[in-house]
């Protein structure tokens, strides 16, 4: 085992110790020689107290070198606000010859003044033979006694082998439904289907959906709108389509979530009606709605990382002999919320739009206590929105 | 690989290589205290701890939390990185009432840059000194027996050619699926380690 100092002078805002290794027994030793190394060295300033510090174990499975940097630079982000034992799972050549390479190293951070708050992070690429069997490597090096949060950086395999023996060894699952591959469907249903007690999912697609569902629930905080909520005759939400994919997981996730607030039954699953058109018929005590999913092409561009955010959701209601309609249209960095009853404009909102960035959606779904009850709920109306036979509550 | 597939070992050995305990000790200072054993060969790691997990109080006192407080716990670790830890409930700053469990954790690893001799090294010291205070009694010793002889005289009763159901387990696990239905009996699941 090396052990590099990569800049650890003292008094500087963060270090770093790093060693390299190459199998499961190397990395523990590693980690070990890290942390007496630190010991011997002591904490950057000499009036604090140096730490070891983690709250969970967070594996992360990144199937391709570009995420799994950027899934690196994500977990160093959150290094000071989750402190944890982060495992990153880089999977190489499945073909190739068997081998393990690990990055380890300790981050140390200053904190609140009076200590020195140290991370570990393992970056670990596996080809070969142990493709087959990621779990195995990753058991050993689960802190004990503590909770295990696995992020799936890329489309998850759900079902398959991997993707069901890491999943068994977490407590909380973090994955990006709108990076689904193909149109979502299929992921979605698994998903549905895997979801276990015990096993928390956080899903950064649905939690990117948060500030479309505020801002439509908002206008319906004007007790003008309130008497529209029950009398909702139509829904139509446009997705972005980048390319050639017609990806409509997140916009089953919007439609599941307004079904599963509202007391929608869904009893049939989203139907291609054109090339860019899928539509159903929902109802509510007896009465029909009708939900349509469209797909606009936009350029590809940063905006839309990947096909299916949401562009627009429009709805049409009435109450009484009032009509209104309702749209969210998104902008560049914004969204803007209107609503008409007969015509008249009743109500305006608009949100900045943040830059889409891993760290502070990583942050929330790791910090969010116990499960997400109303994703739960969404979740499985999404799944037979797009055809799953999961059953309504 | 298992066992049963190593070269020049029956593929029907009954060779034990795990083993899962409840155990009772009858006396009142232990009364209503399960002790839980687990060893085996080729599980994911070697790891040797004892851990104390604490009663949960019959009255919580806290506001209904969104989640359950784990119990209290503290280990002991023996090997490899050894030191001590203990885990309680705190509650996550903030207005909400969440409970987290935070960890206190002393390694000796980390505290002390002398690296401590060998079990073996101080155990050779000590009897060259006389000193016997490190070694098992000899009626500590039959005591141990006491429990496992009879295991294994059971275990020897077995018949290789018509063996019960054999709670056998996949190399790199925790062991066979009757090991956690054990825990699960008492609405306990082993520690992760």
């Amino acid at each position: 085992m090396t052990v590099d100092h990569v800049h650890g002078t003292r008094r500087a805002a963060t270090r770093r110790t790093a060693a390299r290794a190459d199998s499961v027994a190397g990395i523990d030793a590693a980690l070990m020689g890290i942390w007496a190394d630190l010991a011997r060295q002591g904490p950057a300033d000499p009036t604090t107290i140096l730490a070891r510090t983690r709250v969970l174990t967070l594996v992360v499975v990144a199937s391709r070198p570009e995420t799994a940097e950027r899934a690196m630079d994500a977990v160093l982000k959150l290094a000071g606000r989750h402190p944890s034992r982060s495992l990153v799972l880089a999977f190489g050549d499945p073909d190739g010859p068997a081998a393990i390479d690990a990055r380890v190293q300790a981050h140390c951070h200053p904190f609140g003044g009076s200590s020195e708050v140290c991370t570990e992070q393992i970056f670990l690429k596996i080809s070969g033979e142990a493709c087959q069997h990621p779990d195995a490597i990753a058991t050993p090096l689960l802190v004990h006694d503590l909770p295990v949060a696995l992020w799936w950086t890329d489309d998850p395999p759900i079902g398959g082998r991997t993707f069901t023996d890491l999943v068994a060894l977490a407590d909380r699952l973090v994955i990006d439904s709108g990076l689904f591959r193909d149109d979502g469907r299929a992921r979605l249903v698994s998903l549905a289907a895997h979801a276990r007690e015990g096993l928390e999912i956080y899903d950064i697609g649905w939690m990117r959906l948060e500030l479309w569902r505020m801002l439509l629930a908002g206008l319906f905080d004007d007790p003008a709108l309130g008497p529209f909520l029950g009398g909702i005759e139509r829904v139509r939400v446009t997705v972005a389509r980048p390319g050639s994919v017609v990806r409509i997981s997140r916009a089953a996730l919007y439609l599941g979530w307004l079904a599963g607030r509202l007391g929608w039954r869904v009893d049939e699953g989203l139907v291609t009606s054109s090339e860019e058109t899928q539509r159903c018929v929902v109802t509510r005590r007896g009465r029909r709605i009708e939900v349509e999913v469209a797909a606009e092409p936009v350029p590809e561009d940063r905006r839309f990382r990947a096909p299916g955010g949401l562009m627009r959701v429009e709805l049409e209601a009435i109450a009484g002999r009032h009509r209104a309609t309702i749209s969210l249209v998104r902008g560049d960095d914004h969204l803007y919320a209107e609503a008409e009853i007969d015509g008249e404009l009743r109500a305006r909102r608009t949100a900045m739009i943040e830059p889409f960035e891993d760290a502070p959606y990583l942050a929330d779904a790791l910090e969010a206590p116990g499960e997400d009850a109303v994703f739960g709920a969404t979740l499985a109306l999404a799944a037979k929105l797009v055809g799953g036979a999961i059953e309504q509550a | 690989v298992g066992y049963r597939q190593e070269p020049e070992v029956s593929p029907r050995s009954l060779t034990e290589t795990f083993v899962a305990l409840r155990l009772e000790v009858q006396n009142w200072r232990w009364a209503g205290v399960p002790f839980y054993l687990r060893t085996g060969k080729r599980m994911p790691k070697r790891d040797t701890e004892i851990a104390v997990q604490f009663n949960r109080p019959p009255l919580s006192l806290f506001r209904r939390s969104s989640n359950e407080p784990e119990a209290n716990l503290l280990v002991l670790r023996i090997q490899p990185d050894e030191g001590i830890m203990l885990r309680f409930a705190s509650k996550v700053p903030g207005l909400e009432l969440n409970v987290r469990s935070v960890h206190m954790d002393f390694s000796y690893g980390s505290a002390f840059t002398v690296e401590a001799p060998e079990a073996y090294e101080t155990l050779l010291l000590d009897v060259l000194h006389g000193d016997a205070s490190l070694f098992t009694r000899a009626d500590e010793v039959e005591a141990a027996w006491s429990i496992v002889t009879p295991i294994n005289e059971r275990w020897k009763q077995m018949d290789a050619r018509h063996p019960p159901q054999f709670p056998n387990y996949d190399a790199g696990t925790w062991g066979p699926a009757e090991a956690d239905h054990l825990m699960e009996r008492d609405g306990r699941r082993w520690r992760r380690l």
